[in-house]
């Protein structure tokens, strides 16, 4: 249902009427349905760009407009500070009503440990047949039973490119394997301008990068089985490729995380980037003079028979079974795909998160938005990208679910891997070694 | 010989004395009351906990007896937090006590806007921890920061400086930050003690020959002694189990040169989900501490007899 633009619109007599009658009608109610508890729901995200929480500000007042007892509260989290809050609220019991945007191996780890409210409800409350096909599979780790599922789609590792210097470096199509693309670097590198901002810290951005570079290399983190297969030639295809990427990198990129790597692009302090459709809305707020010479692709592989690998963290909507007034939290749940609050929300970041409900994606509301119009070749790229995404809870269609997948990323056993190998110059051999071996113990813990 | 005369021997269980005593009780209750919640019970829990295998957000897991502690024994992680604990908290705590001594002696004299300045070096204290990183990591950063910026318009250096994100340059950076934001610190007390230091004693000195360098040894820091050793006991367990300023500056990077034994514990309870290892990492921490604590009281208070 819809509020705002009805108010702004005026009040017709008959809408007055009718309210006037409802009033009229509520004073005679018994005083036990007037005087229905208070309750307050809890909604943590680690996306919350100014943008979006106006969106959010509209879902929970189109919410609150009709449940006039439910108030909703919404409380930030992070990238990198969801875990620690969350386990901190699992182990206390003080638990949010509803989480979104977290990636969904967050959400399978949650479900193994028995801790999450089965989605089902929800899933039948917005209408299963709504979703495109296979979104909610990820999310299906138990037969039959949903622990979760998307609020959107995201392509997070697209690569994006500035025109205009490749233009002047006389380069004349995006790089399409890993040589192409240090040799493009290499071009565009000078006059205060890197070739790439490439994470290299101690975080969750270099993990999940580094993973799909991995596949890029055409290796894999776990075999489908979830065997760990880290330790082979293709990841240290992969460690050569980063390492060689280093000299086109900012110096500070041995700490970079997701904001960092952004804004490097952004700025226009790098030639090529590597994020979310997030980039267009940032560029054209923050740095218009470049806005009409960027694009995106898929990020090159180490050769043209390997297919690009793009990392979709599907990020998600669960329910911690521990929360209260549940009823009502699946009902705000079912609510945020309302179609008003759910567009608005996806044109907070357009191309950062992406519909994933078919009857969304083809509404002219959702089309009519000027970043989207503007960039309709690069969302369509994006789209197509995260539509056959992966991450490390799935990382094929091939591969067994992994709820593990979550320790693994907050470890920073893979980013450690990473800086050893190309801040250190230690051992490939003994490196890889070591972090498959600690990758196992997390894998038996 | 002859025998000095002492009053007879009291009764112990006088009803006035009982009194006192059930009073003593009575008000010393709350303290130790408020004592067991705060400081026992988390000790017993940490320690109760260090025996188990548990998962964090459940808190659920099985006895484990001692294998976590043969595992901090056993493995690199605690040994190698434990060695940057160390250089972290003697580098920074050195830098205190020098850069605050040194500023403490220039408050106490006679200088125009003293009242002002003693109020501005207290400002990097106040100041939020979150805040002073957030300041700290644009100076920093490579590309916009003015640190590297002002290097390279000084022509000290061609490219800008990795400065978070590679050793020795990261543990350089926490050294000195957390020695900017804790140094005020010392010169408060320093300070405090400085002017109660009496005046005669220095005019026996210059009296006696000594020069200003001779009047710091041989006078100040006798006088600073005890201060000081209050100082370096309450900095020194502080910047050991310092947390958010390292946390937020590099994260325990690169690879762990800069993961102290407080954020090897915060990774392993909440990135691992390993609650039950994360306590027996912190009571090792605990003894490491308690040790050294030992020591150096034992010998502070040795130079001093």
């Amino acid at each position: 249902m819809t509020t705002n633009k009805r108010m702004n619109a005026g009040l017709p007599r008959r809408s007055v009427l009718t309210g006037m009658a409802a009033v009229g009608a509520a004073a005679l109610m018994p005083r036990r349905i007037q005087a229905q508890e208070q309750i307050t729901l809890r909604w943590w995200s680690p996306q919350s760009s100014p943008e979006q929480l106006a969106a959010y500000k509209t879902q929970i007042a189109n919410f609150e407009a009709l449940h006039q007892n439910v108030k909703v509260v919404f409380e930030k989290t992070s990238d990198e500070g969801y875990a620690p809050q969350l386990a901190a609220a699992f182990a206390s019991g003080d638990v949010p009503n509803i989480v979104t945007h977290l990636p969904s191996f967050a959400v399978s780890n949650y479900w193994s440990a028995g801790l999450l409210e089965p989605f089902n409800d929800v899933i039948d409350m917005i209408g299963a047949d709504k979703f495109y096909d296979g979104v909610n599979r990820i999310y299906e780790i138990d037969q039959g039973q949903f622990a979760g599922t998307s609020i959107g789609n995201s392509a997070a590792n697209v690569i994006w490119l500035r025109t205009d210097l490749m233009e002047k470096a006389g380069i004349d199509k995006n790089p399409r394997t890993w040589d192409e693309l240090l040799s493009a670097c290499e071009k565009m590198q000078g006059g205060g301008i890197y070739g790439a901002p490439l994470p290299y810290g101690r975080n969750s951005m270099t993990s999940l990068i580094f993973i799909g570079v991995i596949h890029q290399a055409g290796g894999m983190v776990f075999s489908p089985d979830l065997d760990v297969a880290i330790d082979s030639a293709e990841t240290r295809d992969a460690l050569e490729f980063y390492k060689a990427m280093r000299q086109y990198c900012p110096p500070g990129a041995t700490n970079y995380s997701w904001g960092d790597s952004l804004t490097a692009f952004v700025s226009g302090a790098c030639a090529t980037g590597i994020y979310t459709g997030r980039v267009l809305t940032n560029v054209n707020a923050q740095n218009p003079g470049i806005a009409d010479h960027i694009t995106c692709d898929v990020y090159p592989t180490k050769s043209e028979d390997i297919a690009p690998w793009t990392f979709n963290d599907f990020p998600s909507v669960f329910i911690p079974k521990a929360a209260d007034n549940m009823d009502a939290t699946k009902q705000f749940a079912a609510f945020l795909y309302d179609p008003e609050g759910y567009i608005q929300q996806l044109h907070a970041a357009p191309g950062h998160v992406l519909p994933v409900l078919s009857t969304i994606a083809d509404m002219p509301e959702y089309q009519n938005n000027p970043i989207i119009e503007k960039y309709s070749a690069e969302v369509d790229i994006m789209s197509r990208a995260a539509a056959n995404g992966f991450n490390l809870g799935w990382e094929s269609t091939a591969h067994k679910p992994n709820t593990k997948a979550g320790e693994v990323v907050n470890s920073g056993v893979i980013a450690e891997m990473v800086q050893r190998i190309v801040l250190n110059d230690e051992n490939v051999d003994a490196v890889l070694g070591e972090t498959a071996k600690r990758i196992e113990e997390i894998m038996a813990g | 010989m002859t025998a000095i005369a002492t009053d007879p021997p009291r009764a112990s269980n006088s009803p006035l004395e009982r009194s006192y005593a059930r009073l003593g009780v009575l008000l010393i209750a709350p303290t130790i009351l408020v004592f067991s919640i705060v400081i026992v019970y988390p000790l017993l829990a940490a320690i109760y906990l260090s025996v188990f295998s548990i998962y964090t957000p459940t808190l659920e897991g099985e006895f484990v007896g001692a294998d976590n502690y043969v595992k901090l024994l056993t493995g690199k992680a605690f040994w190698n937090s434990l060695g940057v604990t160390l250089v972290w908290t003697v580098g920074t705590l050195s830098l205190q006590i020098v850069a605050g001594v040194g500023l403490a002696l220039l408050l106490h004299q006679n200088i125009w806007f003293r009242a002002l300045a003693r109020s501005l070096v207290l400002f990097p204290y106040f100041l939020s921890t979150v805040v002073a990183v957030l300041v700290w990591k644009w100076l920093f950063n490579d590309l916009y920061g003015a640190l590297n910026h002002g290097l390279m318009q000084l022509g000290i250096i061609d490219m800008p400086l990795d400065w978070l994100g590679s050793m020795p340059n990261a543990m350089i950076g926490v050294i000195l930050v957390g020695a900017w934001k804790y140094f005020p610190f010392v010169v408060i007390a320093v300070l405090a003690r400085l002017q109660t230091i009496p005046e005669n004693l220095y005019e026996a000195a210059r009296i006696d020959g000594a020069g200003p360098i001779a009047r710091f040894w041989d006078v100040t820091l006798p006088q600073l002694r005890s201060v000081l050793t209050v100082i370096i006991l309450l900095r020194a367990i502080w910047d050991f189990k310092e947390f958010d300023l390292l946390y937020l500056l590099t994260g325990g990077g690169p690879v762990t040169s800069t993961q102290t034994l407080s954020l090897l514990v915060y990774q392993e309870a909440f990135g691992l989900n390993r609650m039950g290892q994360a306590a027996a990492y912190s009571v090792g921490m605990m003894l490491v501490m308690l040790v050294f604590m030992i020591l150096y009281i034992r010998q502070t208070k040795e130079k001093r007899a």
